[in-house]
Parts: structure tokens; sequence; C-alpha cells
């Protein structure tokens, strides 16, 4: 074993815990829960099923963490405190803030303390307990409330035994996984749902991480463990393939006897890649990607191990095939992690989706037949980010107010960067940096803004006068900068001619977006017309799929 | 309000219904100790009637359905998630048992209690 880790387990095991072991332990719990983040998402039911009860509490543990981490003192009532502190300042969602009034008492009960022994540890938990039962009228049990009760009840158990703060520890976590399990018997709606309590699964990876850290286990890799069947994620297999994966196998089986996961876990590895197995009532569902020299073995294998009541296979290649052929695939967006920048763009159409996706947006509303998409749509889409930095691209200057709804109803820290039209929201994102500071991206991208003109060509659908300009219903119409400029008999004229007023010789970059009543030979032809009339611009036309608007362009 | 006419006649649901929904999704929520009635008048008028949601309103103008709720929230609690959870399970209870959306949840924090002197 590592000799760092080694000299770690001696400290523990030998020396109470300091100020600076507690810092360590709680970046463990916050490692630990980080990696098994998504699987206490997916647990998410109650009290509202939002799916971010793990991001909530990372982001909580992280705030605390955040509070400490330069923090030299050896003293560990102070360093309690200041965790305390910063969960106090970070907590997020239901979860977040119990998990912060357990830190509070906590970080009472160590007020005075130099270090942390046995007896002072069950105190802690016993006083975290009281604070976070205080904070609320009616206490719903079955919750991460019952798994810090039970937590405390069994570290005092424990300390009948043993003084030692690393073996209470051995002795809470077992405790605190029955707790979990035994959740679903506590609160109807988890029972019917089939899961666990999403929270009281957070709380217990914090707790375990902080055991795992102290005994030199790796806190990076998720746990083998089963998840719920429900959280199996099975629809993305697509995004998962690897090269030299052919088949997906799927098989629902009744296992014989208890089964050992880690042996499971291992002869699958042999087979294949995108190992997951779920568990439901009474039976597993395993799911793994094999080249197809191995598309039997799992099933031979599970044969073995038990009756098989279902096998689905299907062939990865031949998909993937299909999907490439088509020409809506999926839209790869941008991974964000906690901490990041996230952007969320309104977006009228396939093509533009995609090319948002490829500058890095992290989530696309769709505006629809009539760019109207309202608040809880754009809300829906980034709610379930795991960061809570948000920028907002409404790309439509009717949904700048629903998005500012979405601003007012969220906690998270929201800005909106007021794009009134798609190329002005594509001028933004060039100005995005995820790792950046949320003010300062926000000023660059709404700069970036005015710094391109946007023309955008339909047909007419009254008969009117506007700004000097008469038009009559079913004329081609475009509107530079979204004022009316030009009516014409065809969309090739609006386009030279809205192009002409928007002096477009004198920038260098002239993208065409057209829209889905244009078919692409004449959206080719006109393109080239346009770059015949304008040699010393570079044109690029696009796909975009926008209804109503014959072309979108953006000159910059 | 919120009112639903099938074949066998029309399913009416009161204000009332929905704001004891919505005052047991708050109470349950966590970071509430109380809720507190919007004045004294109120407040004496609710204990005679023995009414269940105080602290509770529940307002209909013919088309959108806006619900308030005045809490008491545990000092030492970050204010703004309490809110938010409250307003969130309000949402979630009330849509969920009348199947119609709510147009506001507008959570008044009235005050706060200290449990713990830290």
């Amino acid at each position: 074993m590592d000799l760092e880790i080694q000299a770690r387990l001696e400290r523990f095991k030998s020396t109470p815990i300091d100020g600076q072991a507690l810092k360590e332990l709680v970046e463990a719990g916050l490692t630990w829960l980080r990696a098994n983040q998504q699987t206490v998402n997916a647990l998410n039911v109650f009290p509202v099923p939002d799916g971010d009860t793990g991001t909530n509490m990372v982001l909580t543990m992280q705030s605390a963490f955040n509070e400490i981490k330069d923090l030299g003192t050896h003293n560990v009532g102070q360093m309690a405190a200041a965790v305390s502190q910063g969960a106090l300042m970070g907590a997020r969602g239901n979860s977040g803030v119990i998990l912060s009034q357990l830190w509070r008492g906590f970080a009472r009960a160590l007020h005075n303390q130099d270090v942390l022994d046995g007896s002072a540890l069950v105190r802690a938990f016993a006083d975290g307990r009281d604070t976070a039962y205080k904070g609320v009228v009616r206490p719903v049990e079955g919750t991460i409330l019952t798994v810090a009760k039970d937590v405390a009840s069994a570290a005092e158990l424990a300390l009948q035994e043993t003084e030692n703060p690393v073996e209470i520890f051995e002795h809470v976590i077992p405790a605190a996984d029955a707790s979990v399990q035994r959740t679903p018997d506590l609160l109807p709606v988890l029972k019917q749902a089939g899961v666990v309590d999403s929270g009281g699964k957070g709380l217990f990876f914090v707790l375990e991480g902080m055991l795992r850290y102290m005994q030199g286990l790796p806190l990076d890799a998720p746990t083998t463990a089963v998840q719920p069947l429900s959280a199996m994620k099975l629809e993305n297999a697509m995004e998962d393939i690897e090269p030299g994966q052919d088949f997906e196998v799927v098989v629902d089986f009744v296992p014989a006897r208890d089964l050992d996961l880690k042996s499971f876990y291992a002869e699958l590895e042999n087979m294949g890649t995108s190992i997951q197995v779920g568990e439901g009532e009474g039976m597993y569902r395993m799911h793994i990607h094999v080249p197809t020299e191995n598309r039997n073995k799992p099933v031979d294998y599970i044969m073995r191990l038990g009756t098989i009541t279902k096998v689905a296979m299907e062939n990865l290649v031949a998909q993937m095939d299909d999907i490439n052929k088509k020409s809506s695939g999926r839209i790869e967006l941008a991974g964000i992690e906690a901490g990041q920048i996230a952007v969320v763009a309104v977006s009228p159409g396939n093509g533009i989706s995609r090319v948002f996706a490829s500058l890095g947006v992290a989530a696309l509303v769709e505006g629809g037949q009539t760019m109207n998409p309202s608040t809880k749509d754009i809300l829906d889409a980034f709610e379930n980010l795991p960061t809570d930095q948000v920028i907002i691209l409404p790309n439509n200057k009717n949904i700048i107010l629903a998005a500012q709804q979405a601003k007012e109803v969220t906690v998270k820290k929201v800005h909106i960067v007021p794009s009134r039209n798609i190329p002005q929201g594509l001028a933004a994102m060039m100005h995005l940096n995820p790792d950046g500071n949320l003010d300062v991206i926000t000023t660059k991208m709404t700069k970036a803004i005015e710094d391109v003109t946007a023309i955008e060509v339909t047909t007419a659908t009254r008969t009117v006068e506007i700004d000097g300009v008469s038009v009559e219903q079913g004329q081609v119409i475009a509107l530079v900068n979204g004022t009316l400029a030009i009516s014409a008999a065809s969309v090739e004229e609006a386009c030279l001619g809205a192009l002409e007023k928007a002096k477009a010789a004198d920038f260098e970059l002239i993208t065409l977006f057209f829209g889905d009543s244009l078919a692409s030979a004449e959206a080719n032809r006109i393109a080239d017309i346009v770059r015949a009339k304008y040699p010393s611009q570079e044109i690029e036309l696009q796909d975009g799929g926008q209804p109503h608007y014959q072309f979108i362009i953006s000159v910059e | 309000m919120g009112e639903e006419t099938t074949t066998l006649g029309t399913i009416q649901i009161s204000p009332n219904a929905l704001a004891t929904i919505a005052y047991h999704a708050t109470l349950t929520s966590y970071g509430v100790v109380g809720l507190a009635p919007k004045n004294l008048a109120e407040g004496l008028a609710a204990t005679i009637t023995h009414e269940p949601a105080r602290g509770v309103s529940v307002r209909y103008n013919g088309e959108e359905i806006d619900i308030d709720v005045h809490i008491i929230i545990e000092y030492g609690t970050r204010i703004t998630s309490v809110a938010d959870s409250v307003a969130n399970a309000v949402r979630y209870q009330v849509e969920k048992a009348l199947g119609m959306p709510i147009h506001f949840v507008n959570v008044h924090v009235q005050g706060l209690r200290v449990s713990n002197p830290d």
C-alpha cells in the first residue's frame, strides 16, 4: 500500500482529529458525494421530484469546503464553526438546508474543543440531529432526518465498545446504510416510486466518504453498487458507444443466490463496456455493450447465476448508421460541472440548435412555431444542471420577459444577455468562457450583441406601411435589426436589398441560415448570388430549419 | 374555481381545499417552524373559527390562481433556500391535486424563530 496512505491510516487511528484533519474529512465527504451525485439525483422523489438533491447537497458541501480550504487553524472547534458557516451560506434545496443544520449542531458540540475524540464525535452527531430536528415543525420521517437520527444512535452504541473515532465511523456507516434502506417503509411516496430517500443517501455518501478516506480507499470512482431500476440511463446508450462495441445487450434476471456484485462486475468487464446494473422488485437488469464476437457471452454467463426473464439485444452499429443517415441526429450539448457557467439558448429550429450546441450551449429551449416558450420551459432547461451560474439567451425580444420571470423564480444566479434575435445570440456565444466570472462574461456577451447586424427575411401577413416602407400581404419583407427595411417580390431580392441596407460590404462575415420553407437548392442558388455580389466577404450557408423566416442572416 | 365539467356533472374545488393542501405542504417543508396570520385580526378570527389553513391565502381572479403563504423560518437556516423549497413544494402538491397549473406562489417570511442561541 502507498506509503502516504499508510501514514494517513496510522494518523487517524492513533491521534485525535484536529482542525486540519477535519478539513481533510470534509473534503473527502464532498469528493465522494460528488462522485455519486447522479445516483442521488436519480432517487429524488420527495418533497418534489425535481432530480436535484445530489447537486444541491454537493453545492452545499462545496460551499462549506470553500469556507475552510485556506483555513490554517488546528483547533477543531474553529474549523467546525467555519464549515457550518460555509454550509449555511451555500445551502441549496431541502436537503442542503438540513445538511447545513446538521453541521450547525455538529459545530456547536465542538465549540470549545481543540481536538475531536470518540466521545466528542458522538456528542457532535447527537447535537447535529437535535439541531436539525428543531428546524421544522413537522419533521418527515423516512428522510435525511431519520438517517441522521439513526447515525447518532449508532454512534452512541459504538462508544460503549470503543473510544476511537475511526472505529466509531466503522460502526456508523453500516447503520446509516441500513437506515437508508428502511426509508421506503417510513415514507409511502418512496415505496411507491421504488426508491430510497435521496437526501438520506446523500448523507450516507458524505459519511462513507469520510470513512473511506480514513481507510485509505479511493474516492473517485463511484461504487459498483446497483442503482434503482428507474435510475438506469439506457436511452442515452448511443452517446456512450466506444469503438469496438457492436451490440447492446440488456438482460433481466432473478439470481438464484445473493449476487456477489464485485465478481459480477469483474466478469462483465471482461466482456464489454458501459456496464450498468439496476435493481427492481426481486430482479436485476444488466446492461452492457459488447463486440460482435462476445454478443452471447453475457446471456450465457447470467444463465448460470439464475433465471433469465428477458433478453434484449440491439445492433448498435446499424442504429448509428440509421441515425447518421437522418438529418436530425442527436444534438450534443456541452457537459457542465459545478461552478461553470451554463448557457441556455432559445432556438427556433434544428439547424440553429445544432450551431448553438457546437458553440458550447448547455441547454436548448425549443422556441417552437411561435417562438413563445413558457417561463417553466426555460426554468426546466437549467434547474437540473449541476451548476448555479446560468446565462439565458432569449434570442427574441418577446422571450426576454419569460426569461426574467425564470430568473425571479430560481435560486440560481441567472444573468440574461438580452439577445433580440438569433444572430445576436450566436455572436454572444463567441464570448462564452464557461470557467470565467459570471458578471464579466455577461458584460462581454452583452457588448458583443451590438456588434452584429441581423437580417430576418419572411413573408408579410398583412398590408401595412411602416417606417416609410409599404408592404402588401404576401410580399417578402426583410427586417434589419428588427426594423422593417425592404419589401420585395422575391426572397432573393429581399436578401440582396437588406444586405445592401445593412452595408454588408463593410463587414467580413455573412452567415445565411435558411428556414424549413425554403428548399436547399433554392437556398444554395441565393447564396451563390450573394457570393458573387460580395466577393471579398466570407459567405456561409447553414440549414437553420427555422419556421416562418426563409432566411436569418448575420452580418459581422 | 377550479371547475371541471365531465359527462356526469361539474367538479368544483374550493379555495379552502387548496389552502389546506398548501398549508400541509408548507408545514412539512424544512425550515418552516410556523405559519403566521397576516395581521392580528385574522389571527384572532382564525383561532375562533378553528380555521385549518391560517397563514395561507388562495386567490382566484377568474383566470389565474395565486397562493400566498406567510411563514416563520428557523433562525440559522438559509432563508432563500427555505422559501424556495416551500414555493416548490406548495406548487407541486397543489398542481398535482388540482390537475391545473398555479400562476404564482408567493412566500412571505414573516419572522424568524430562534430555538438555538448560537
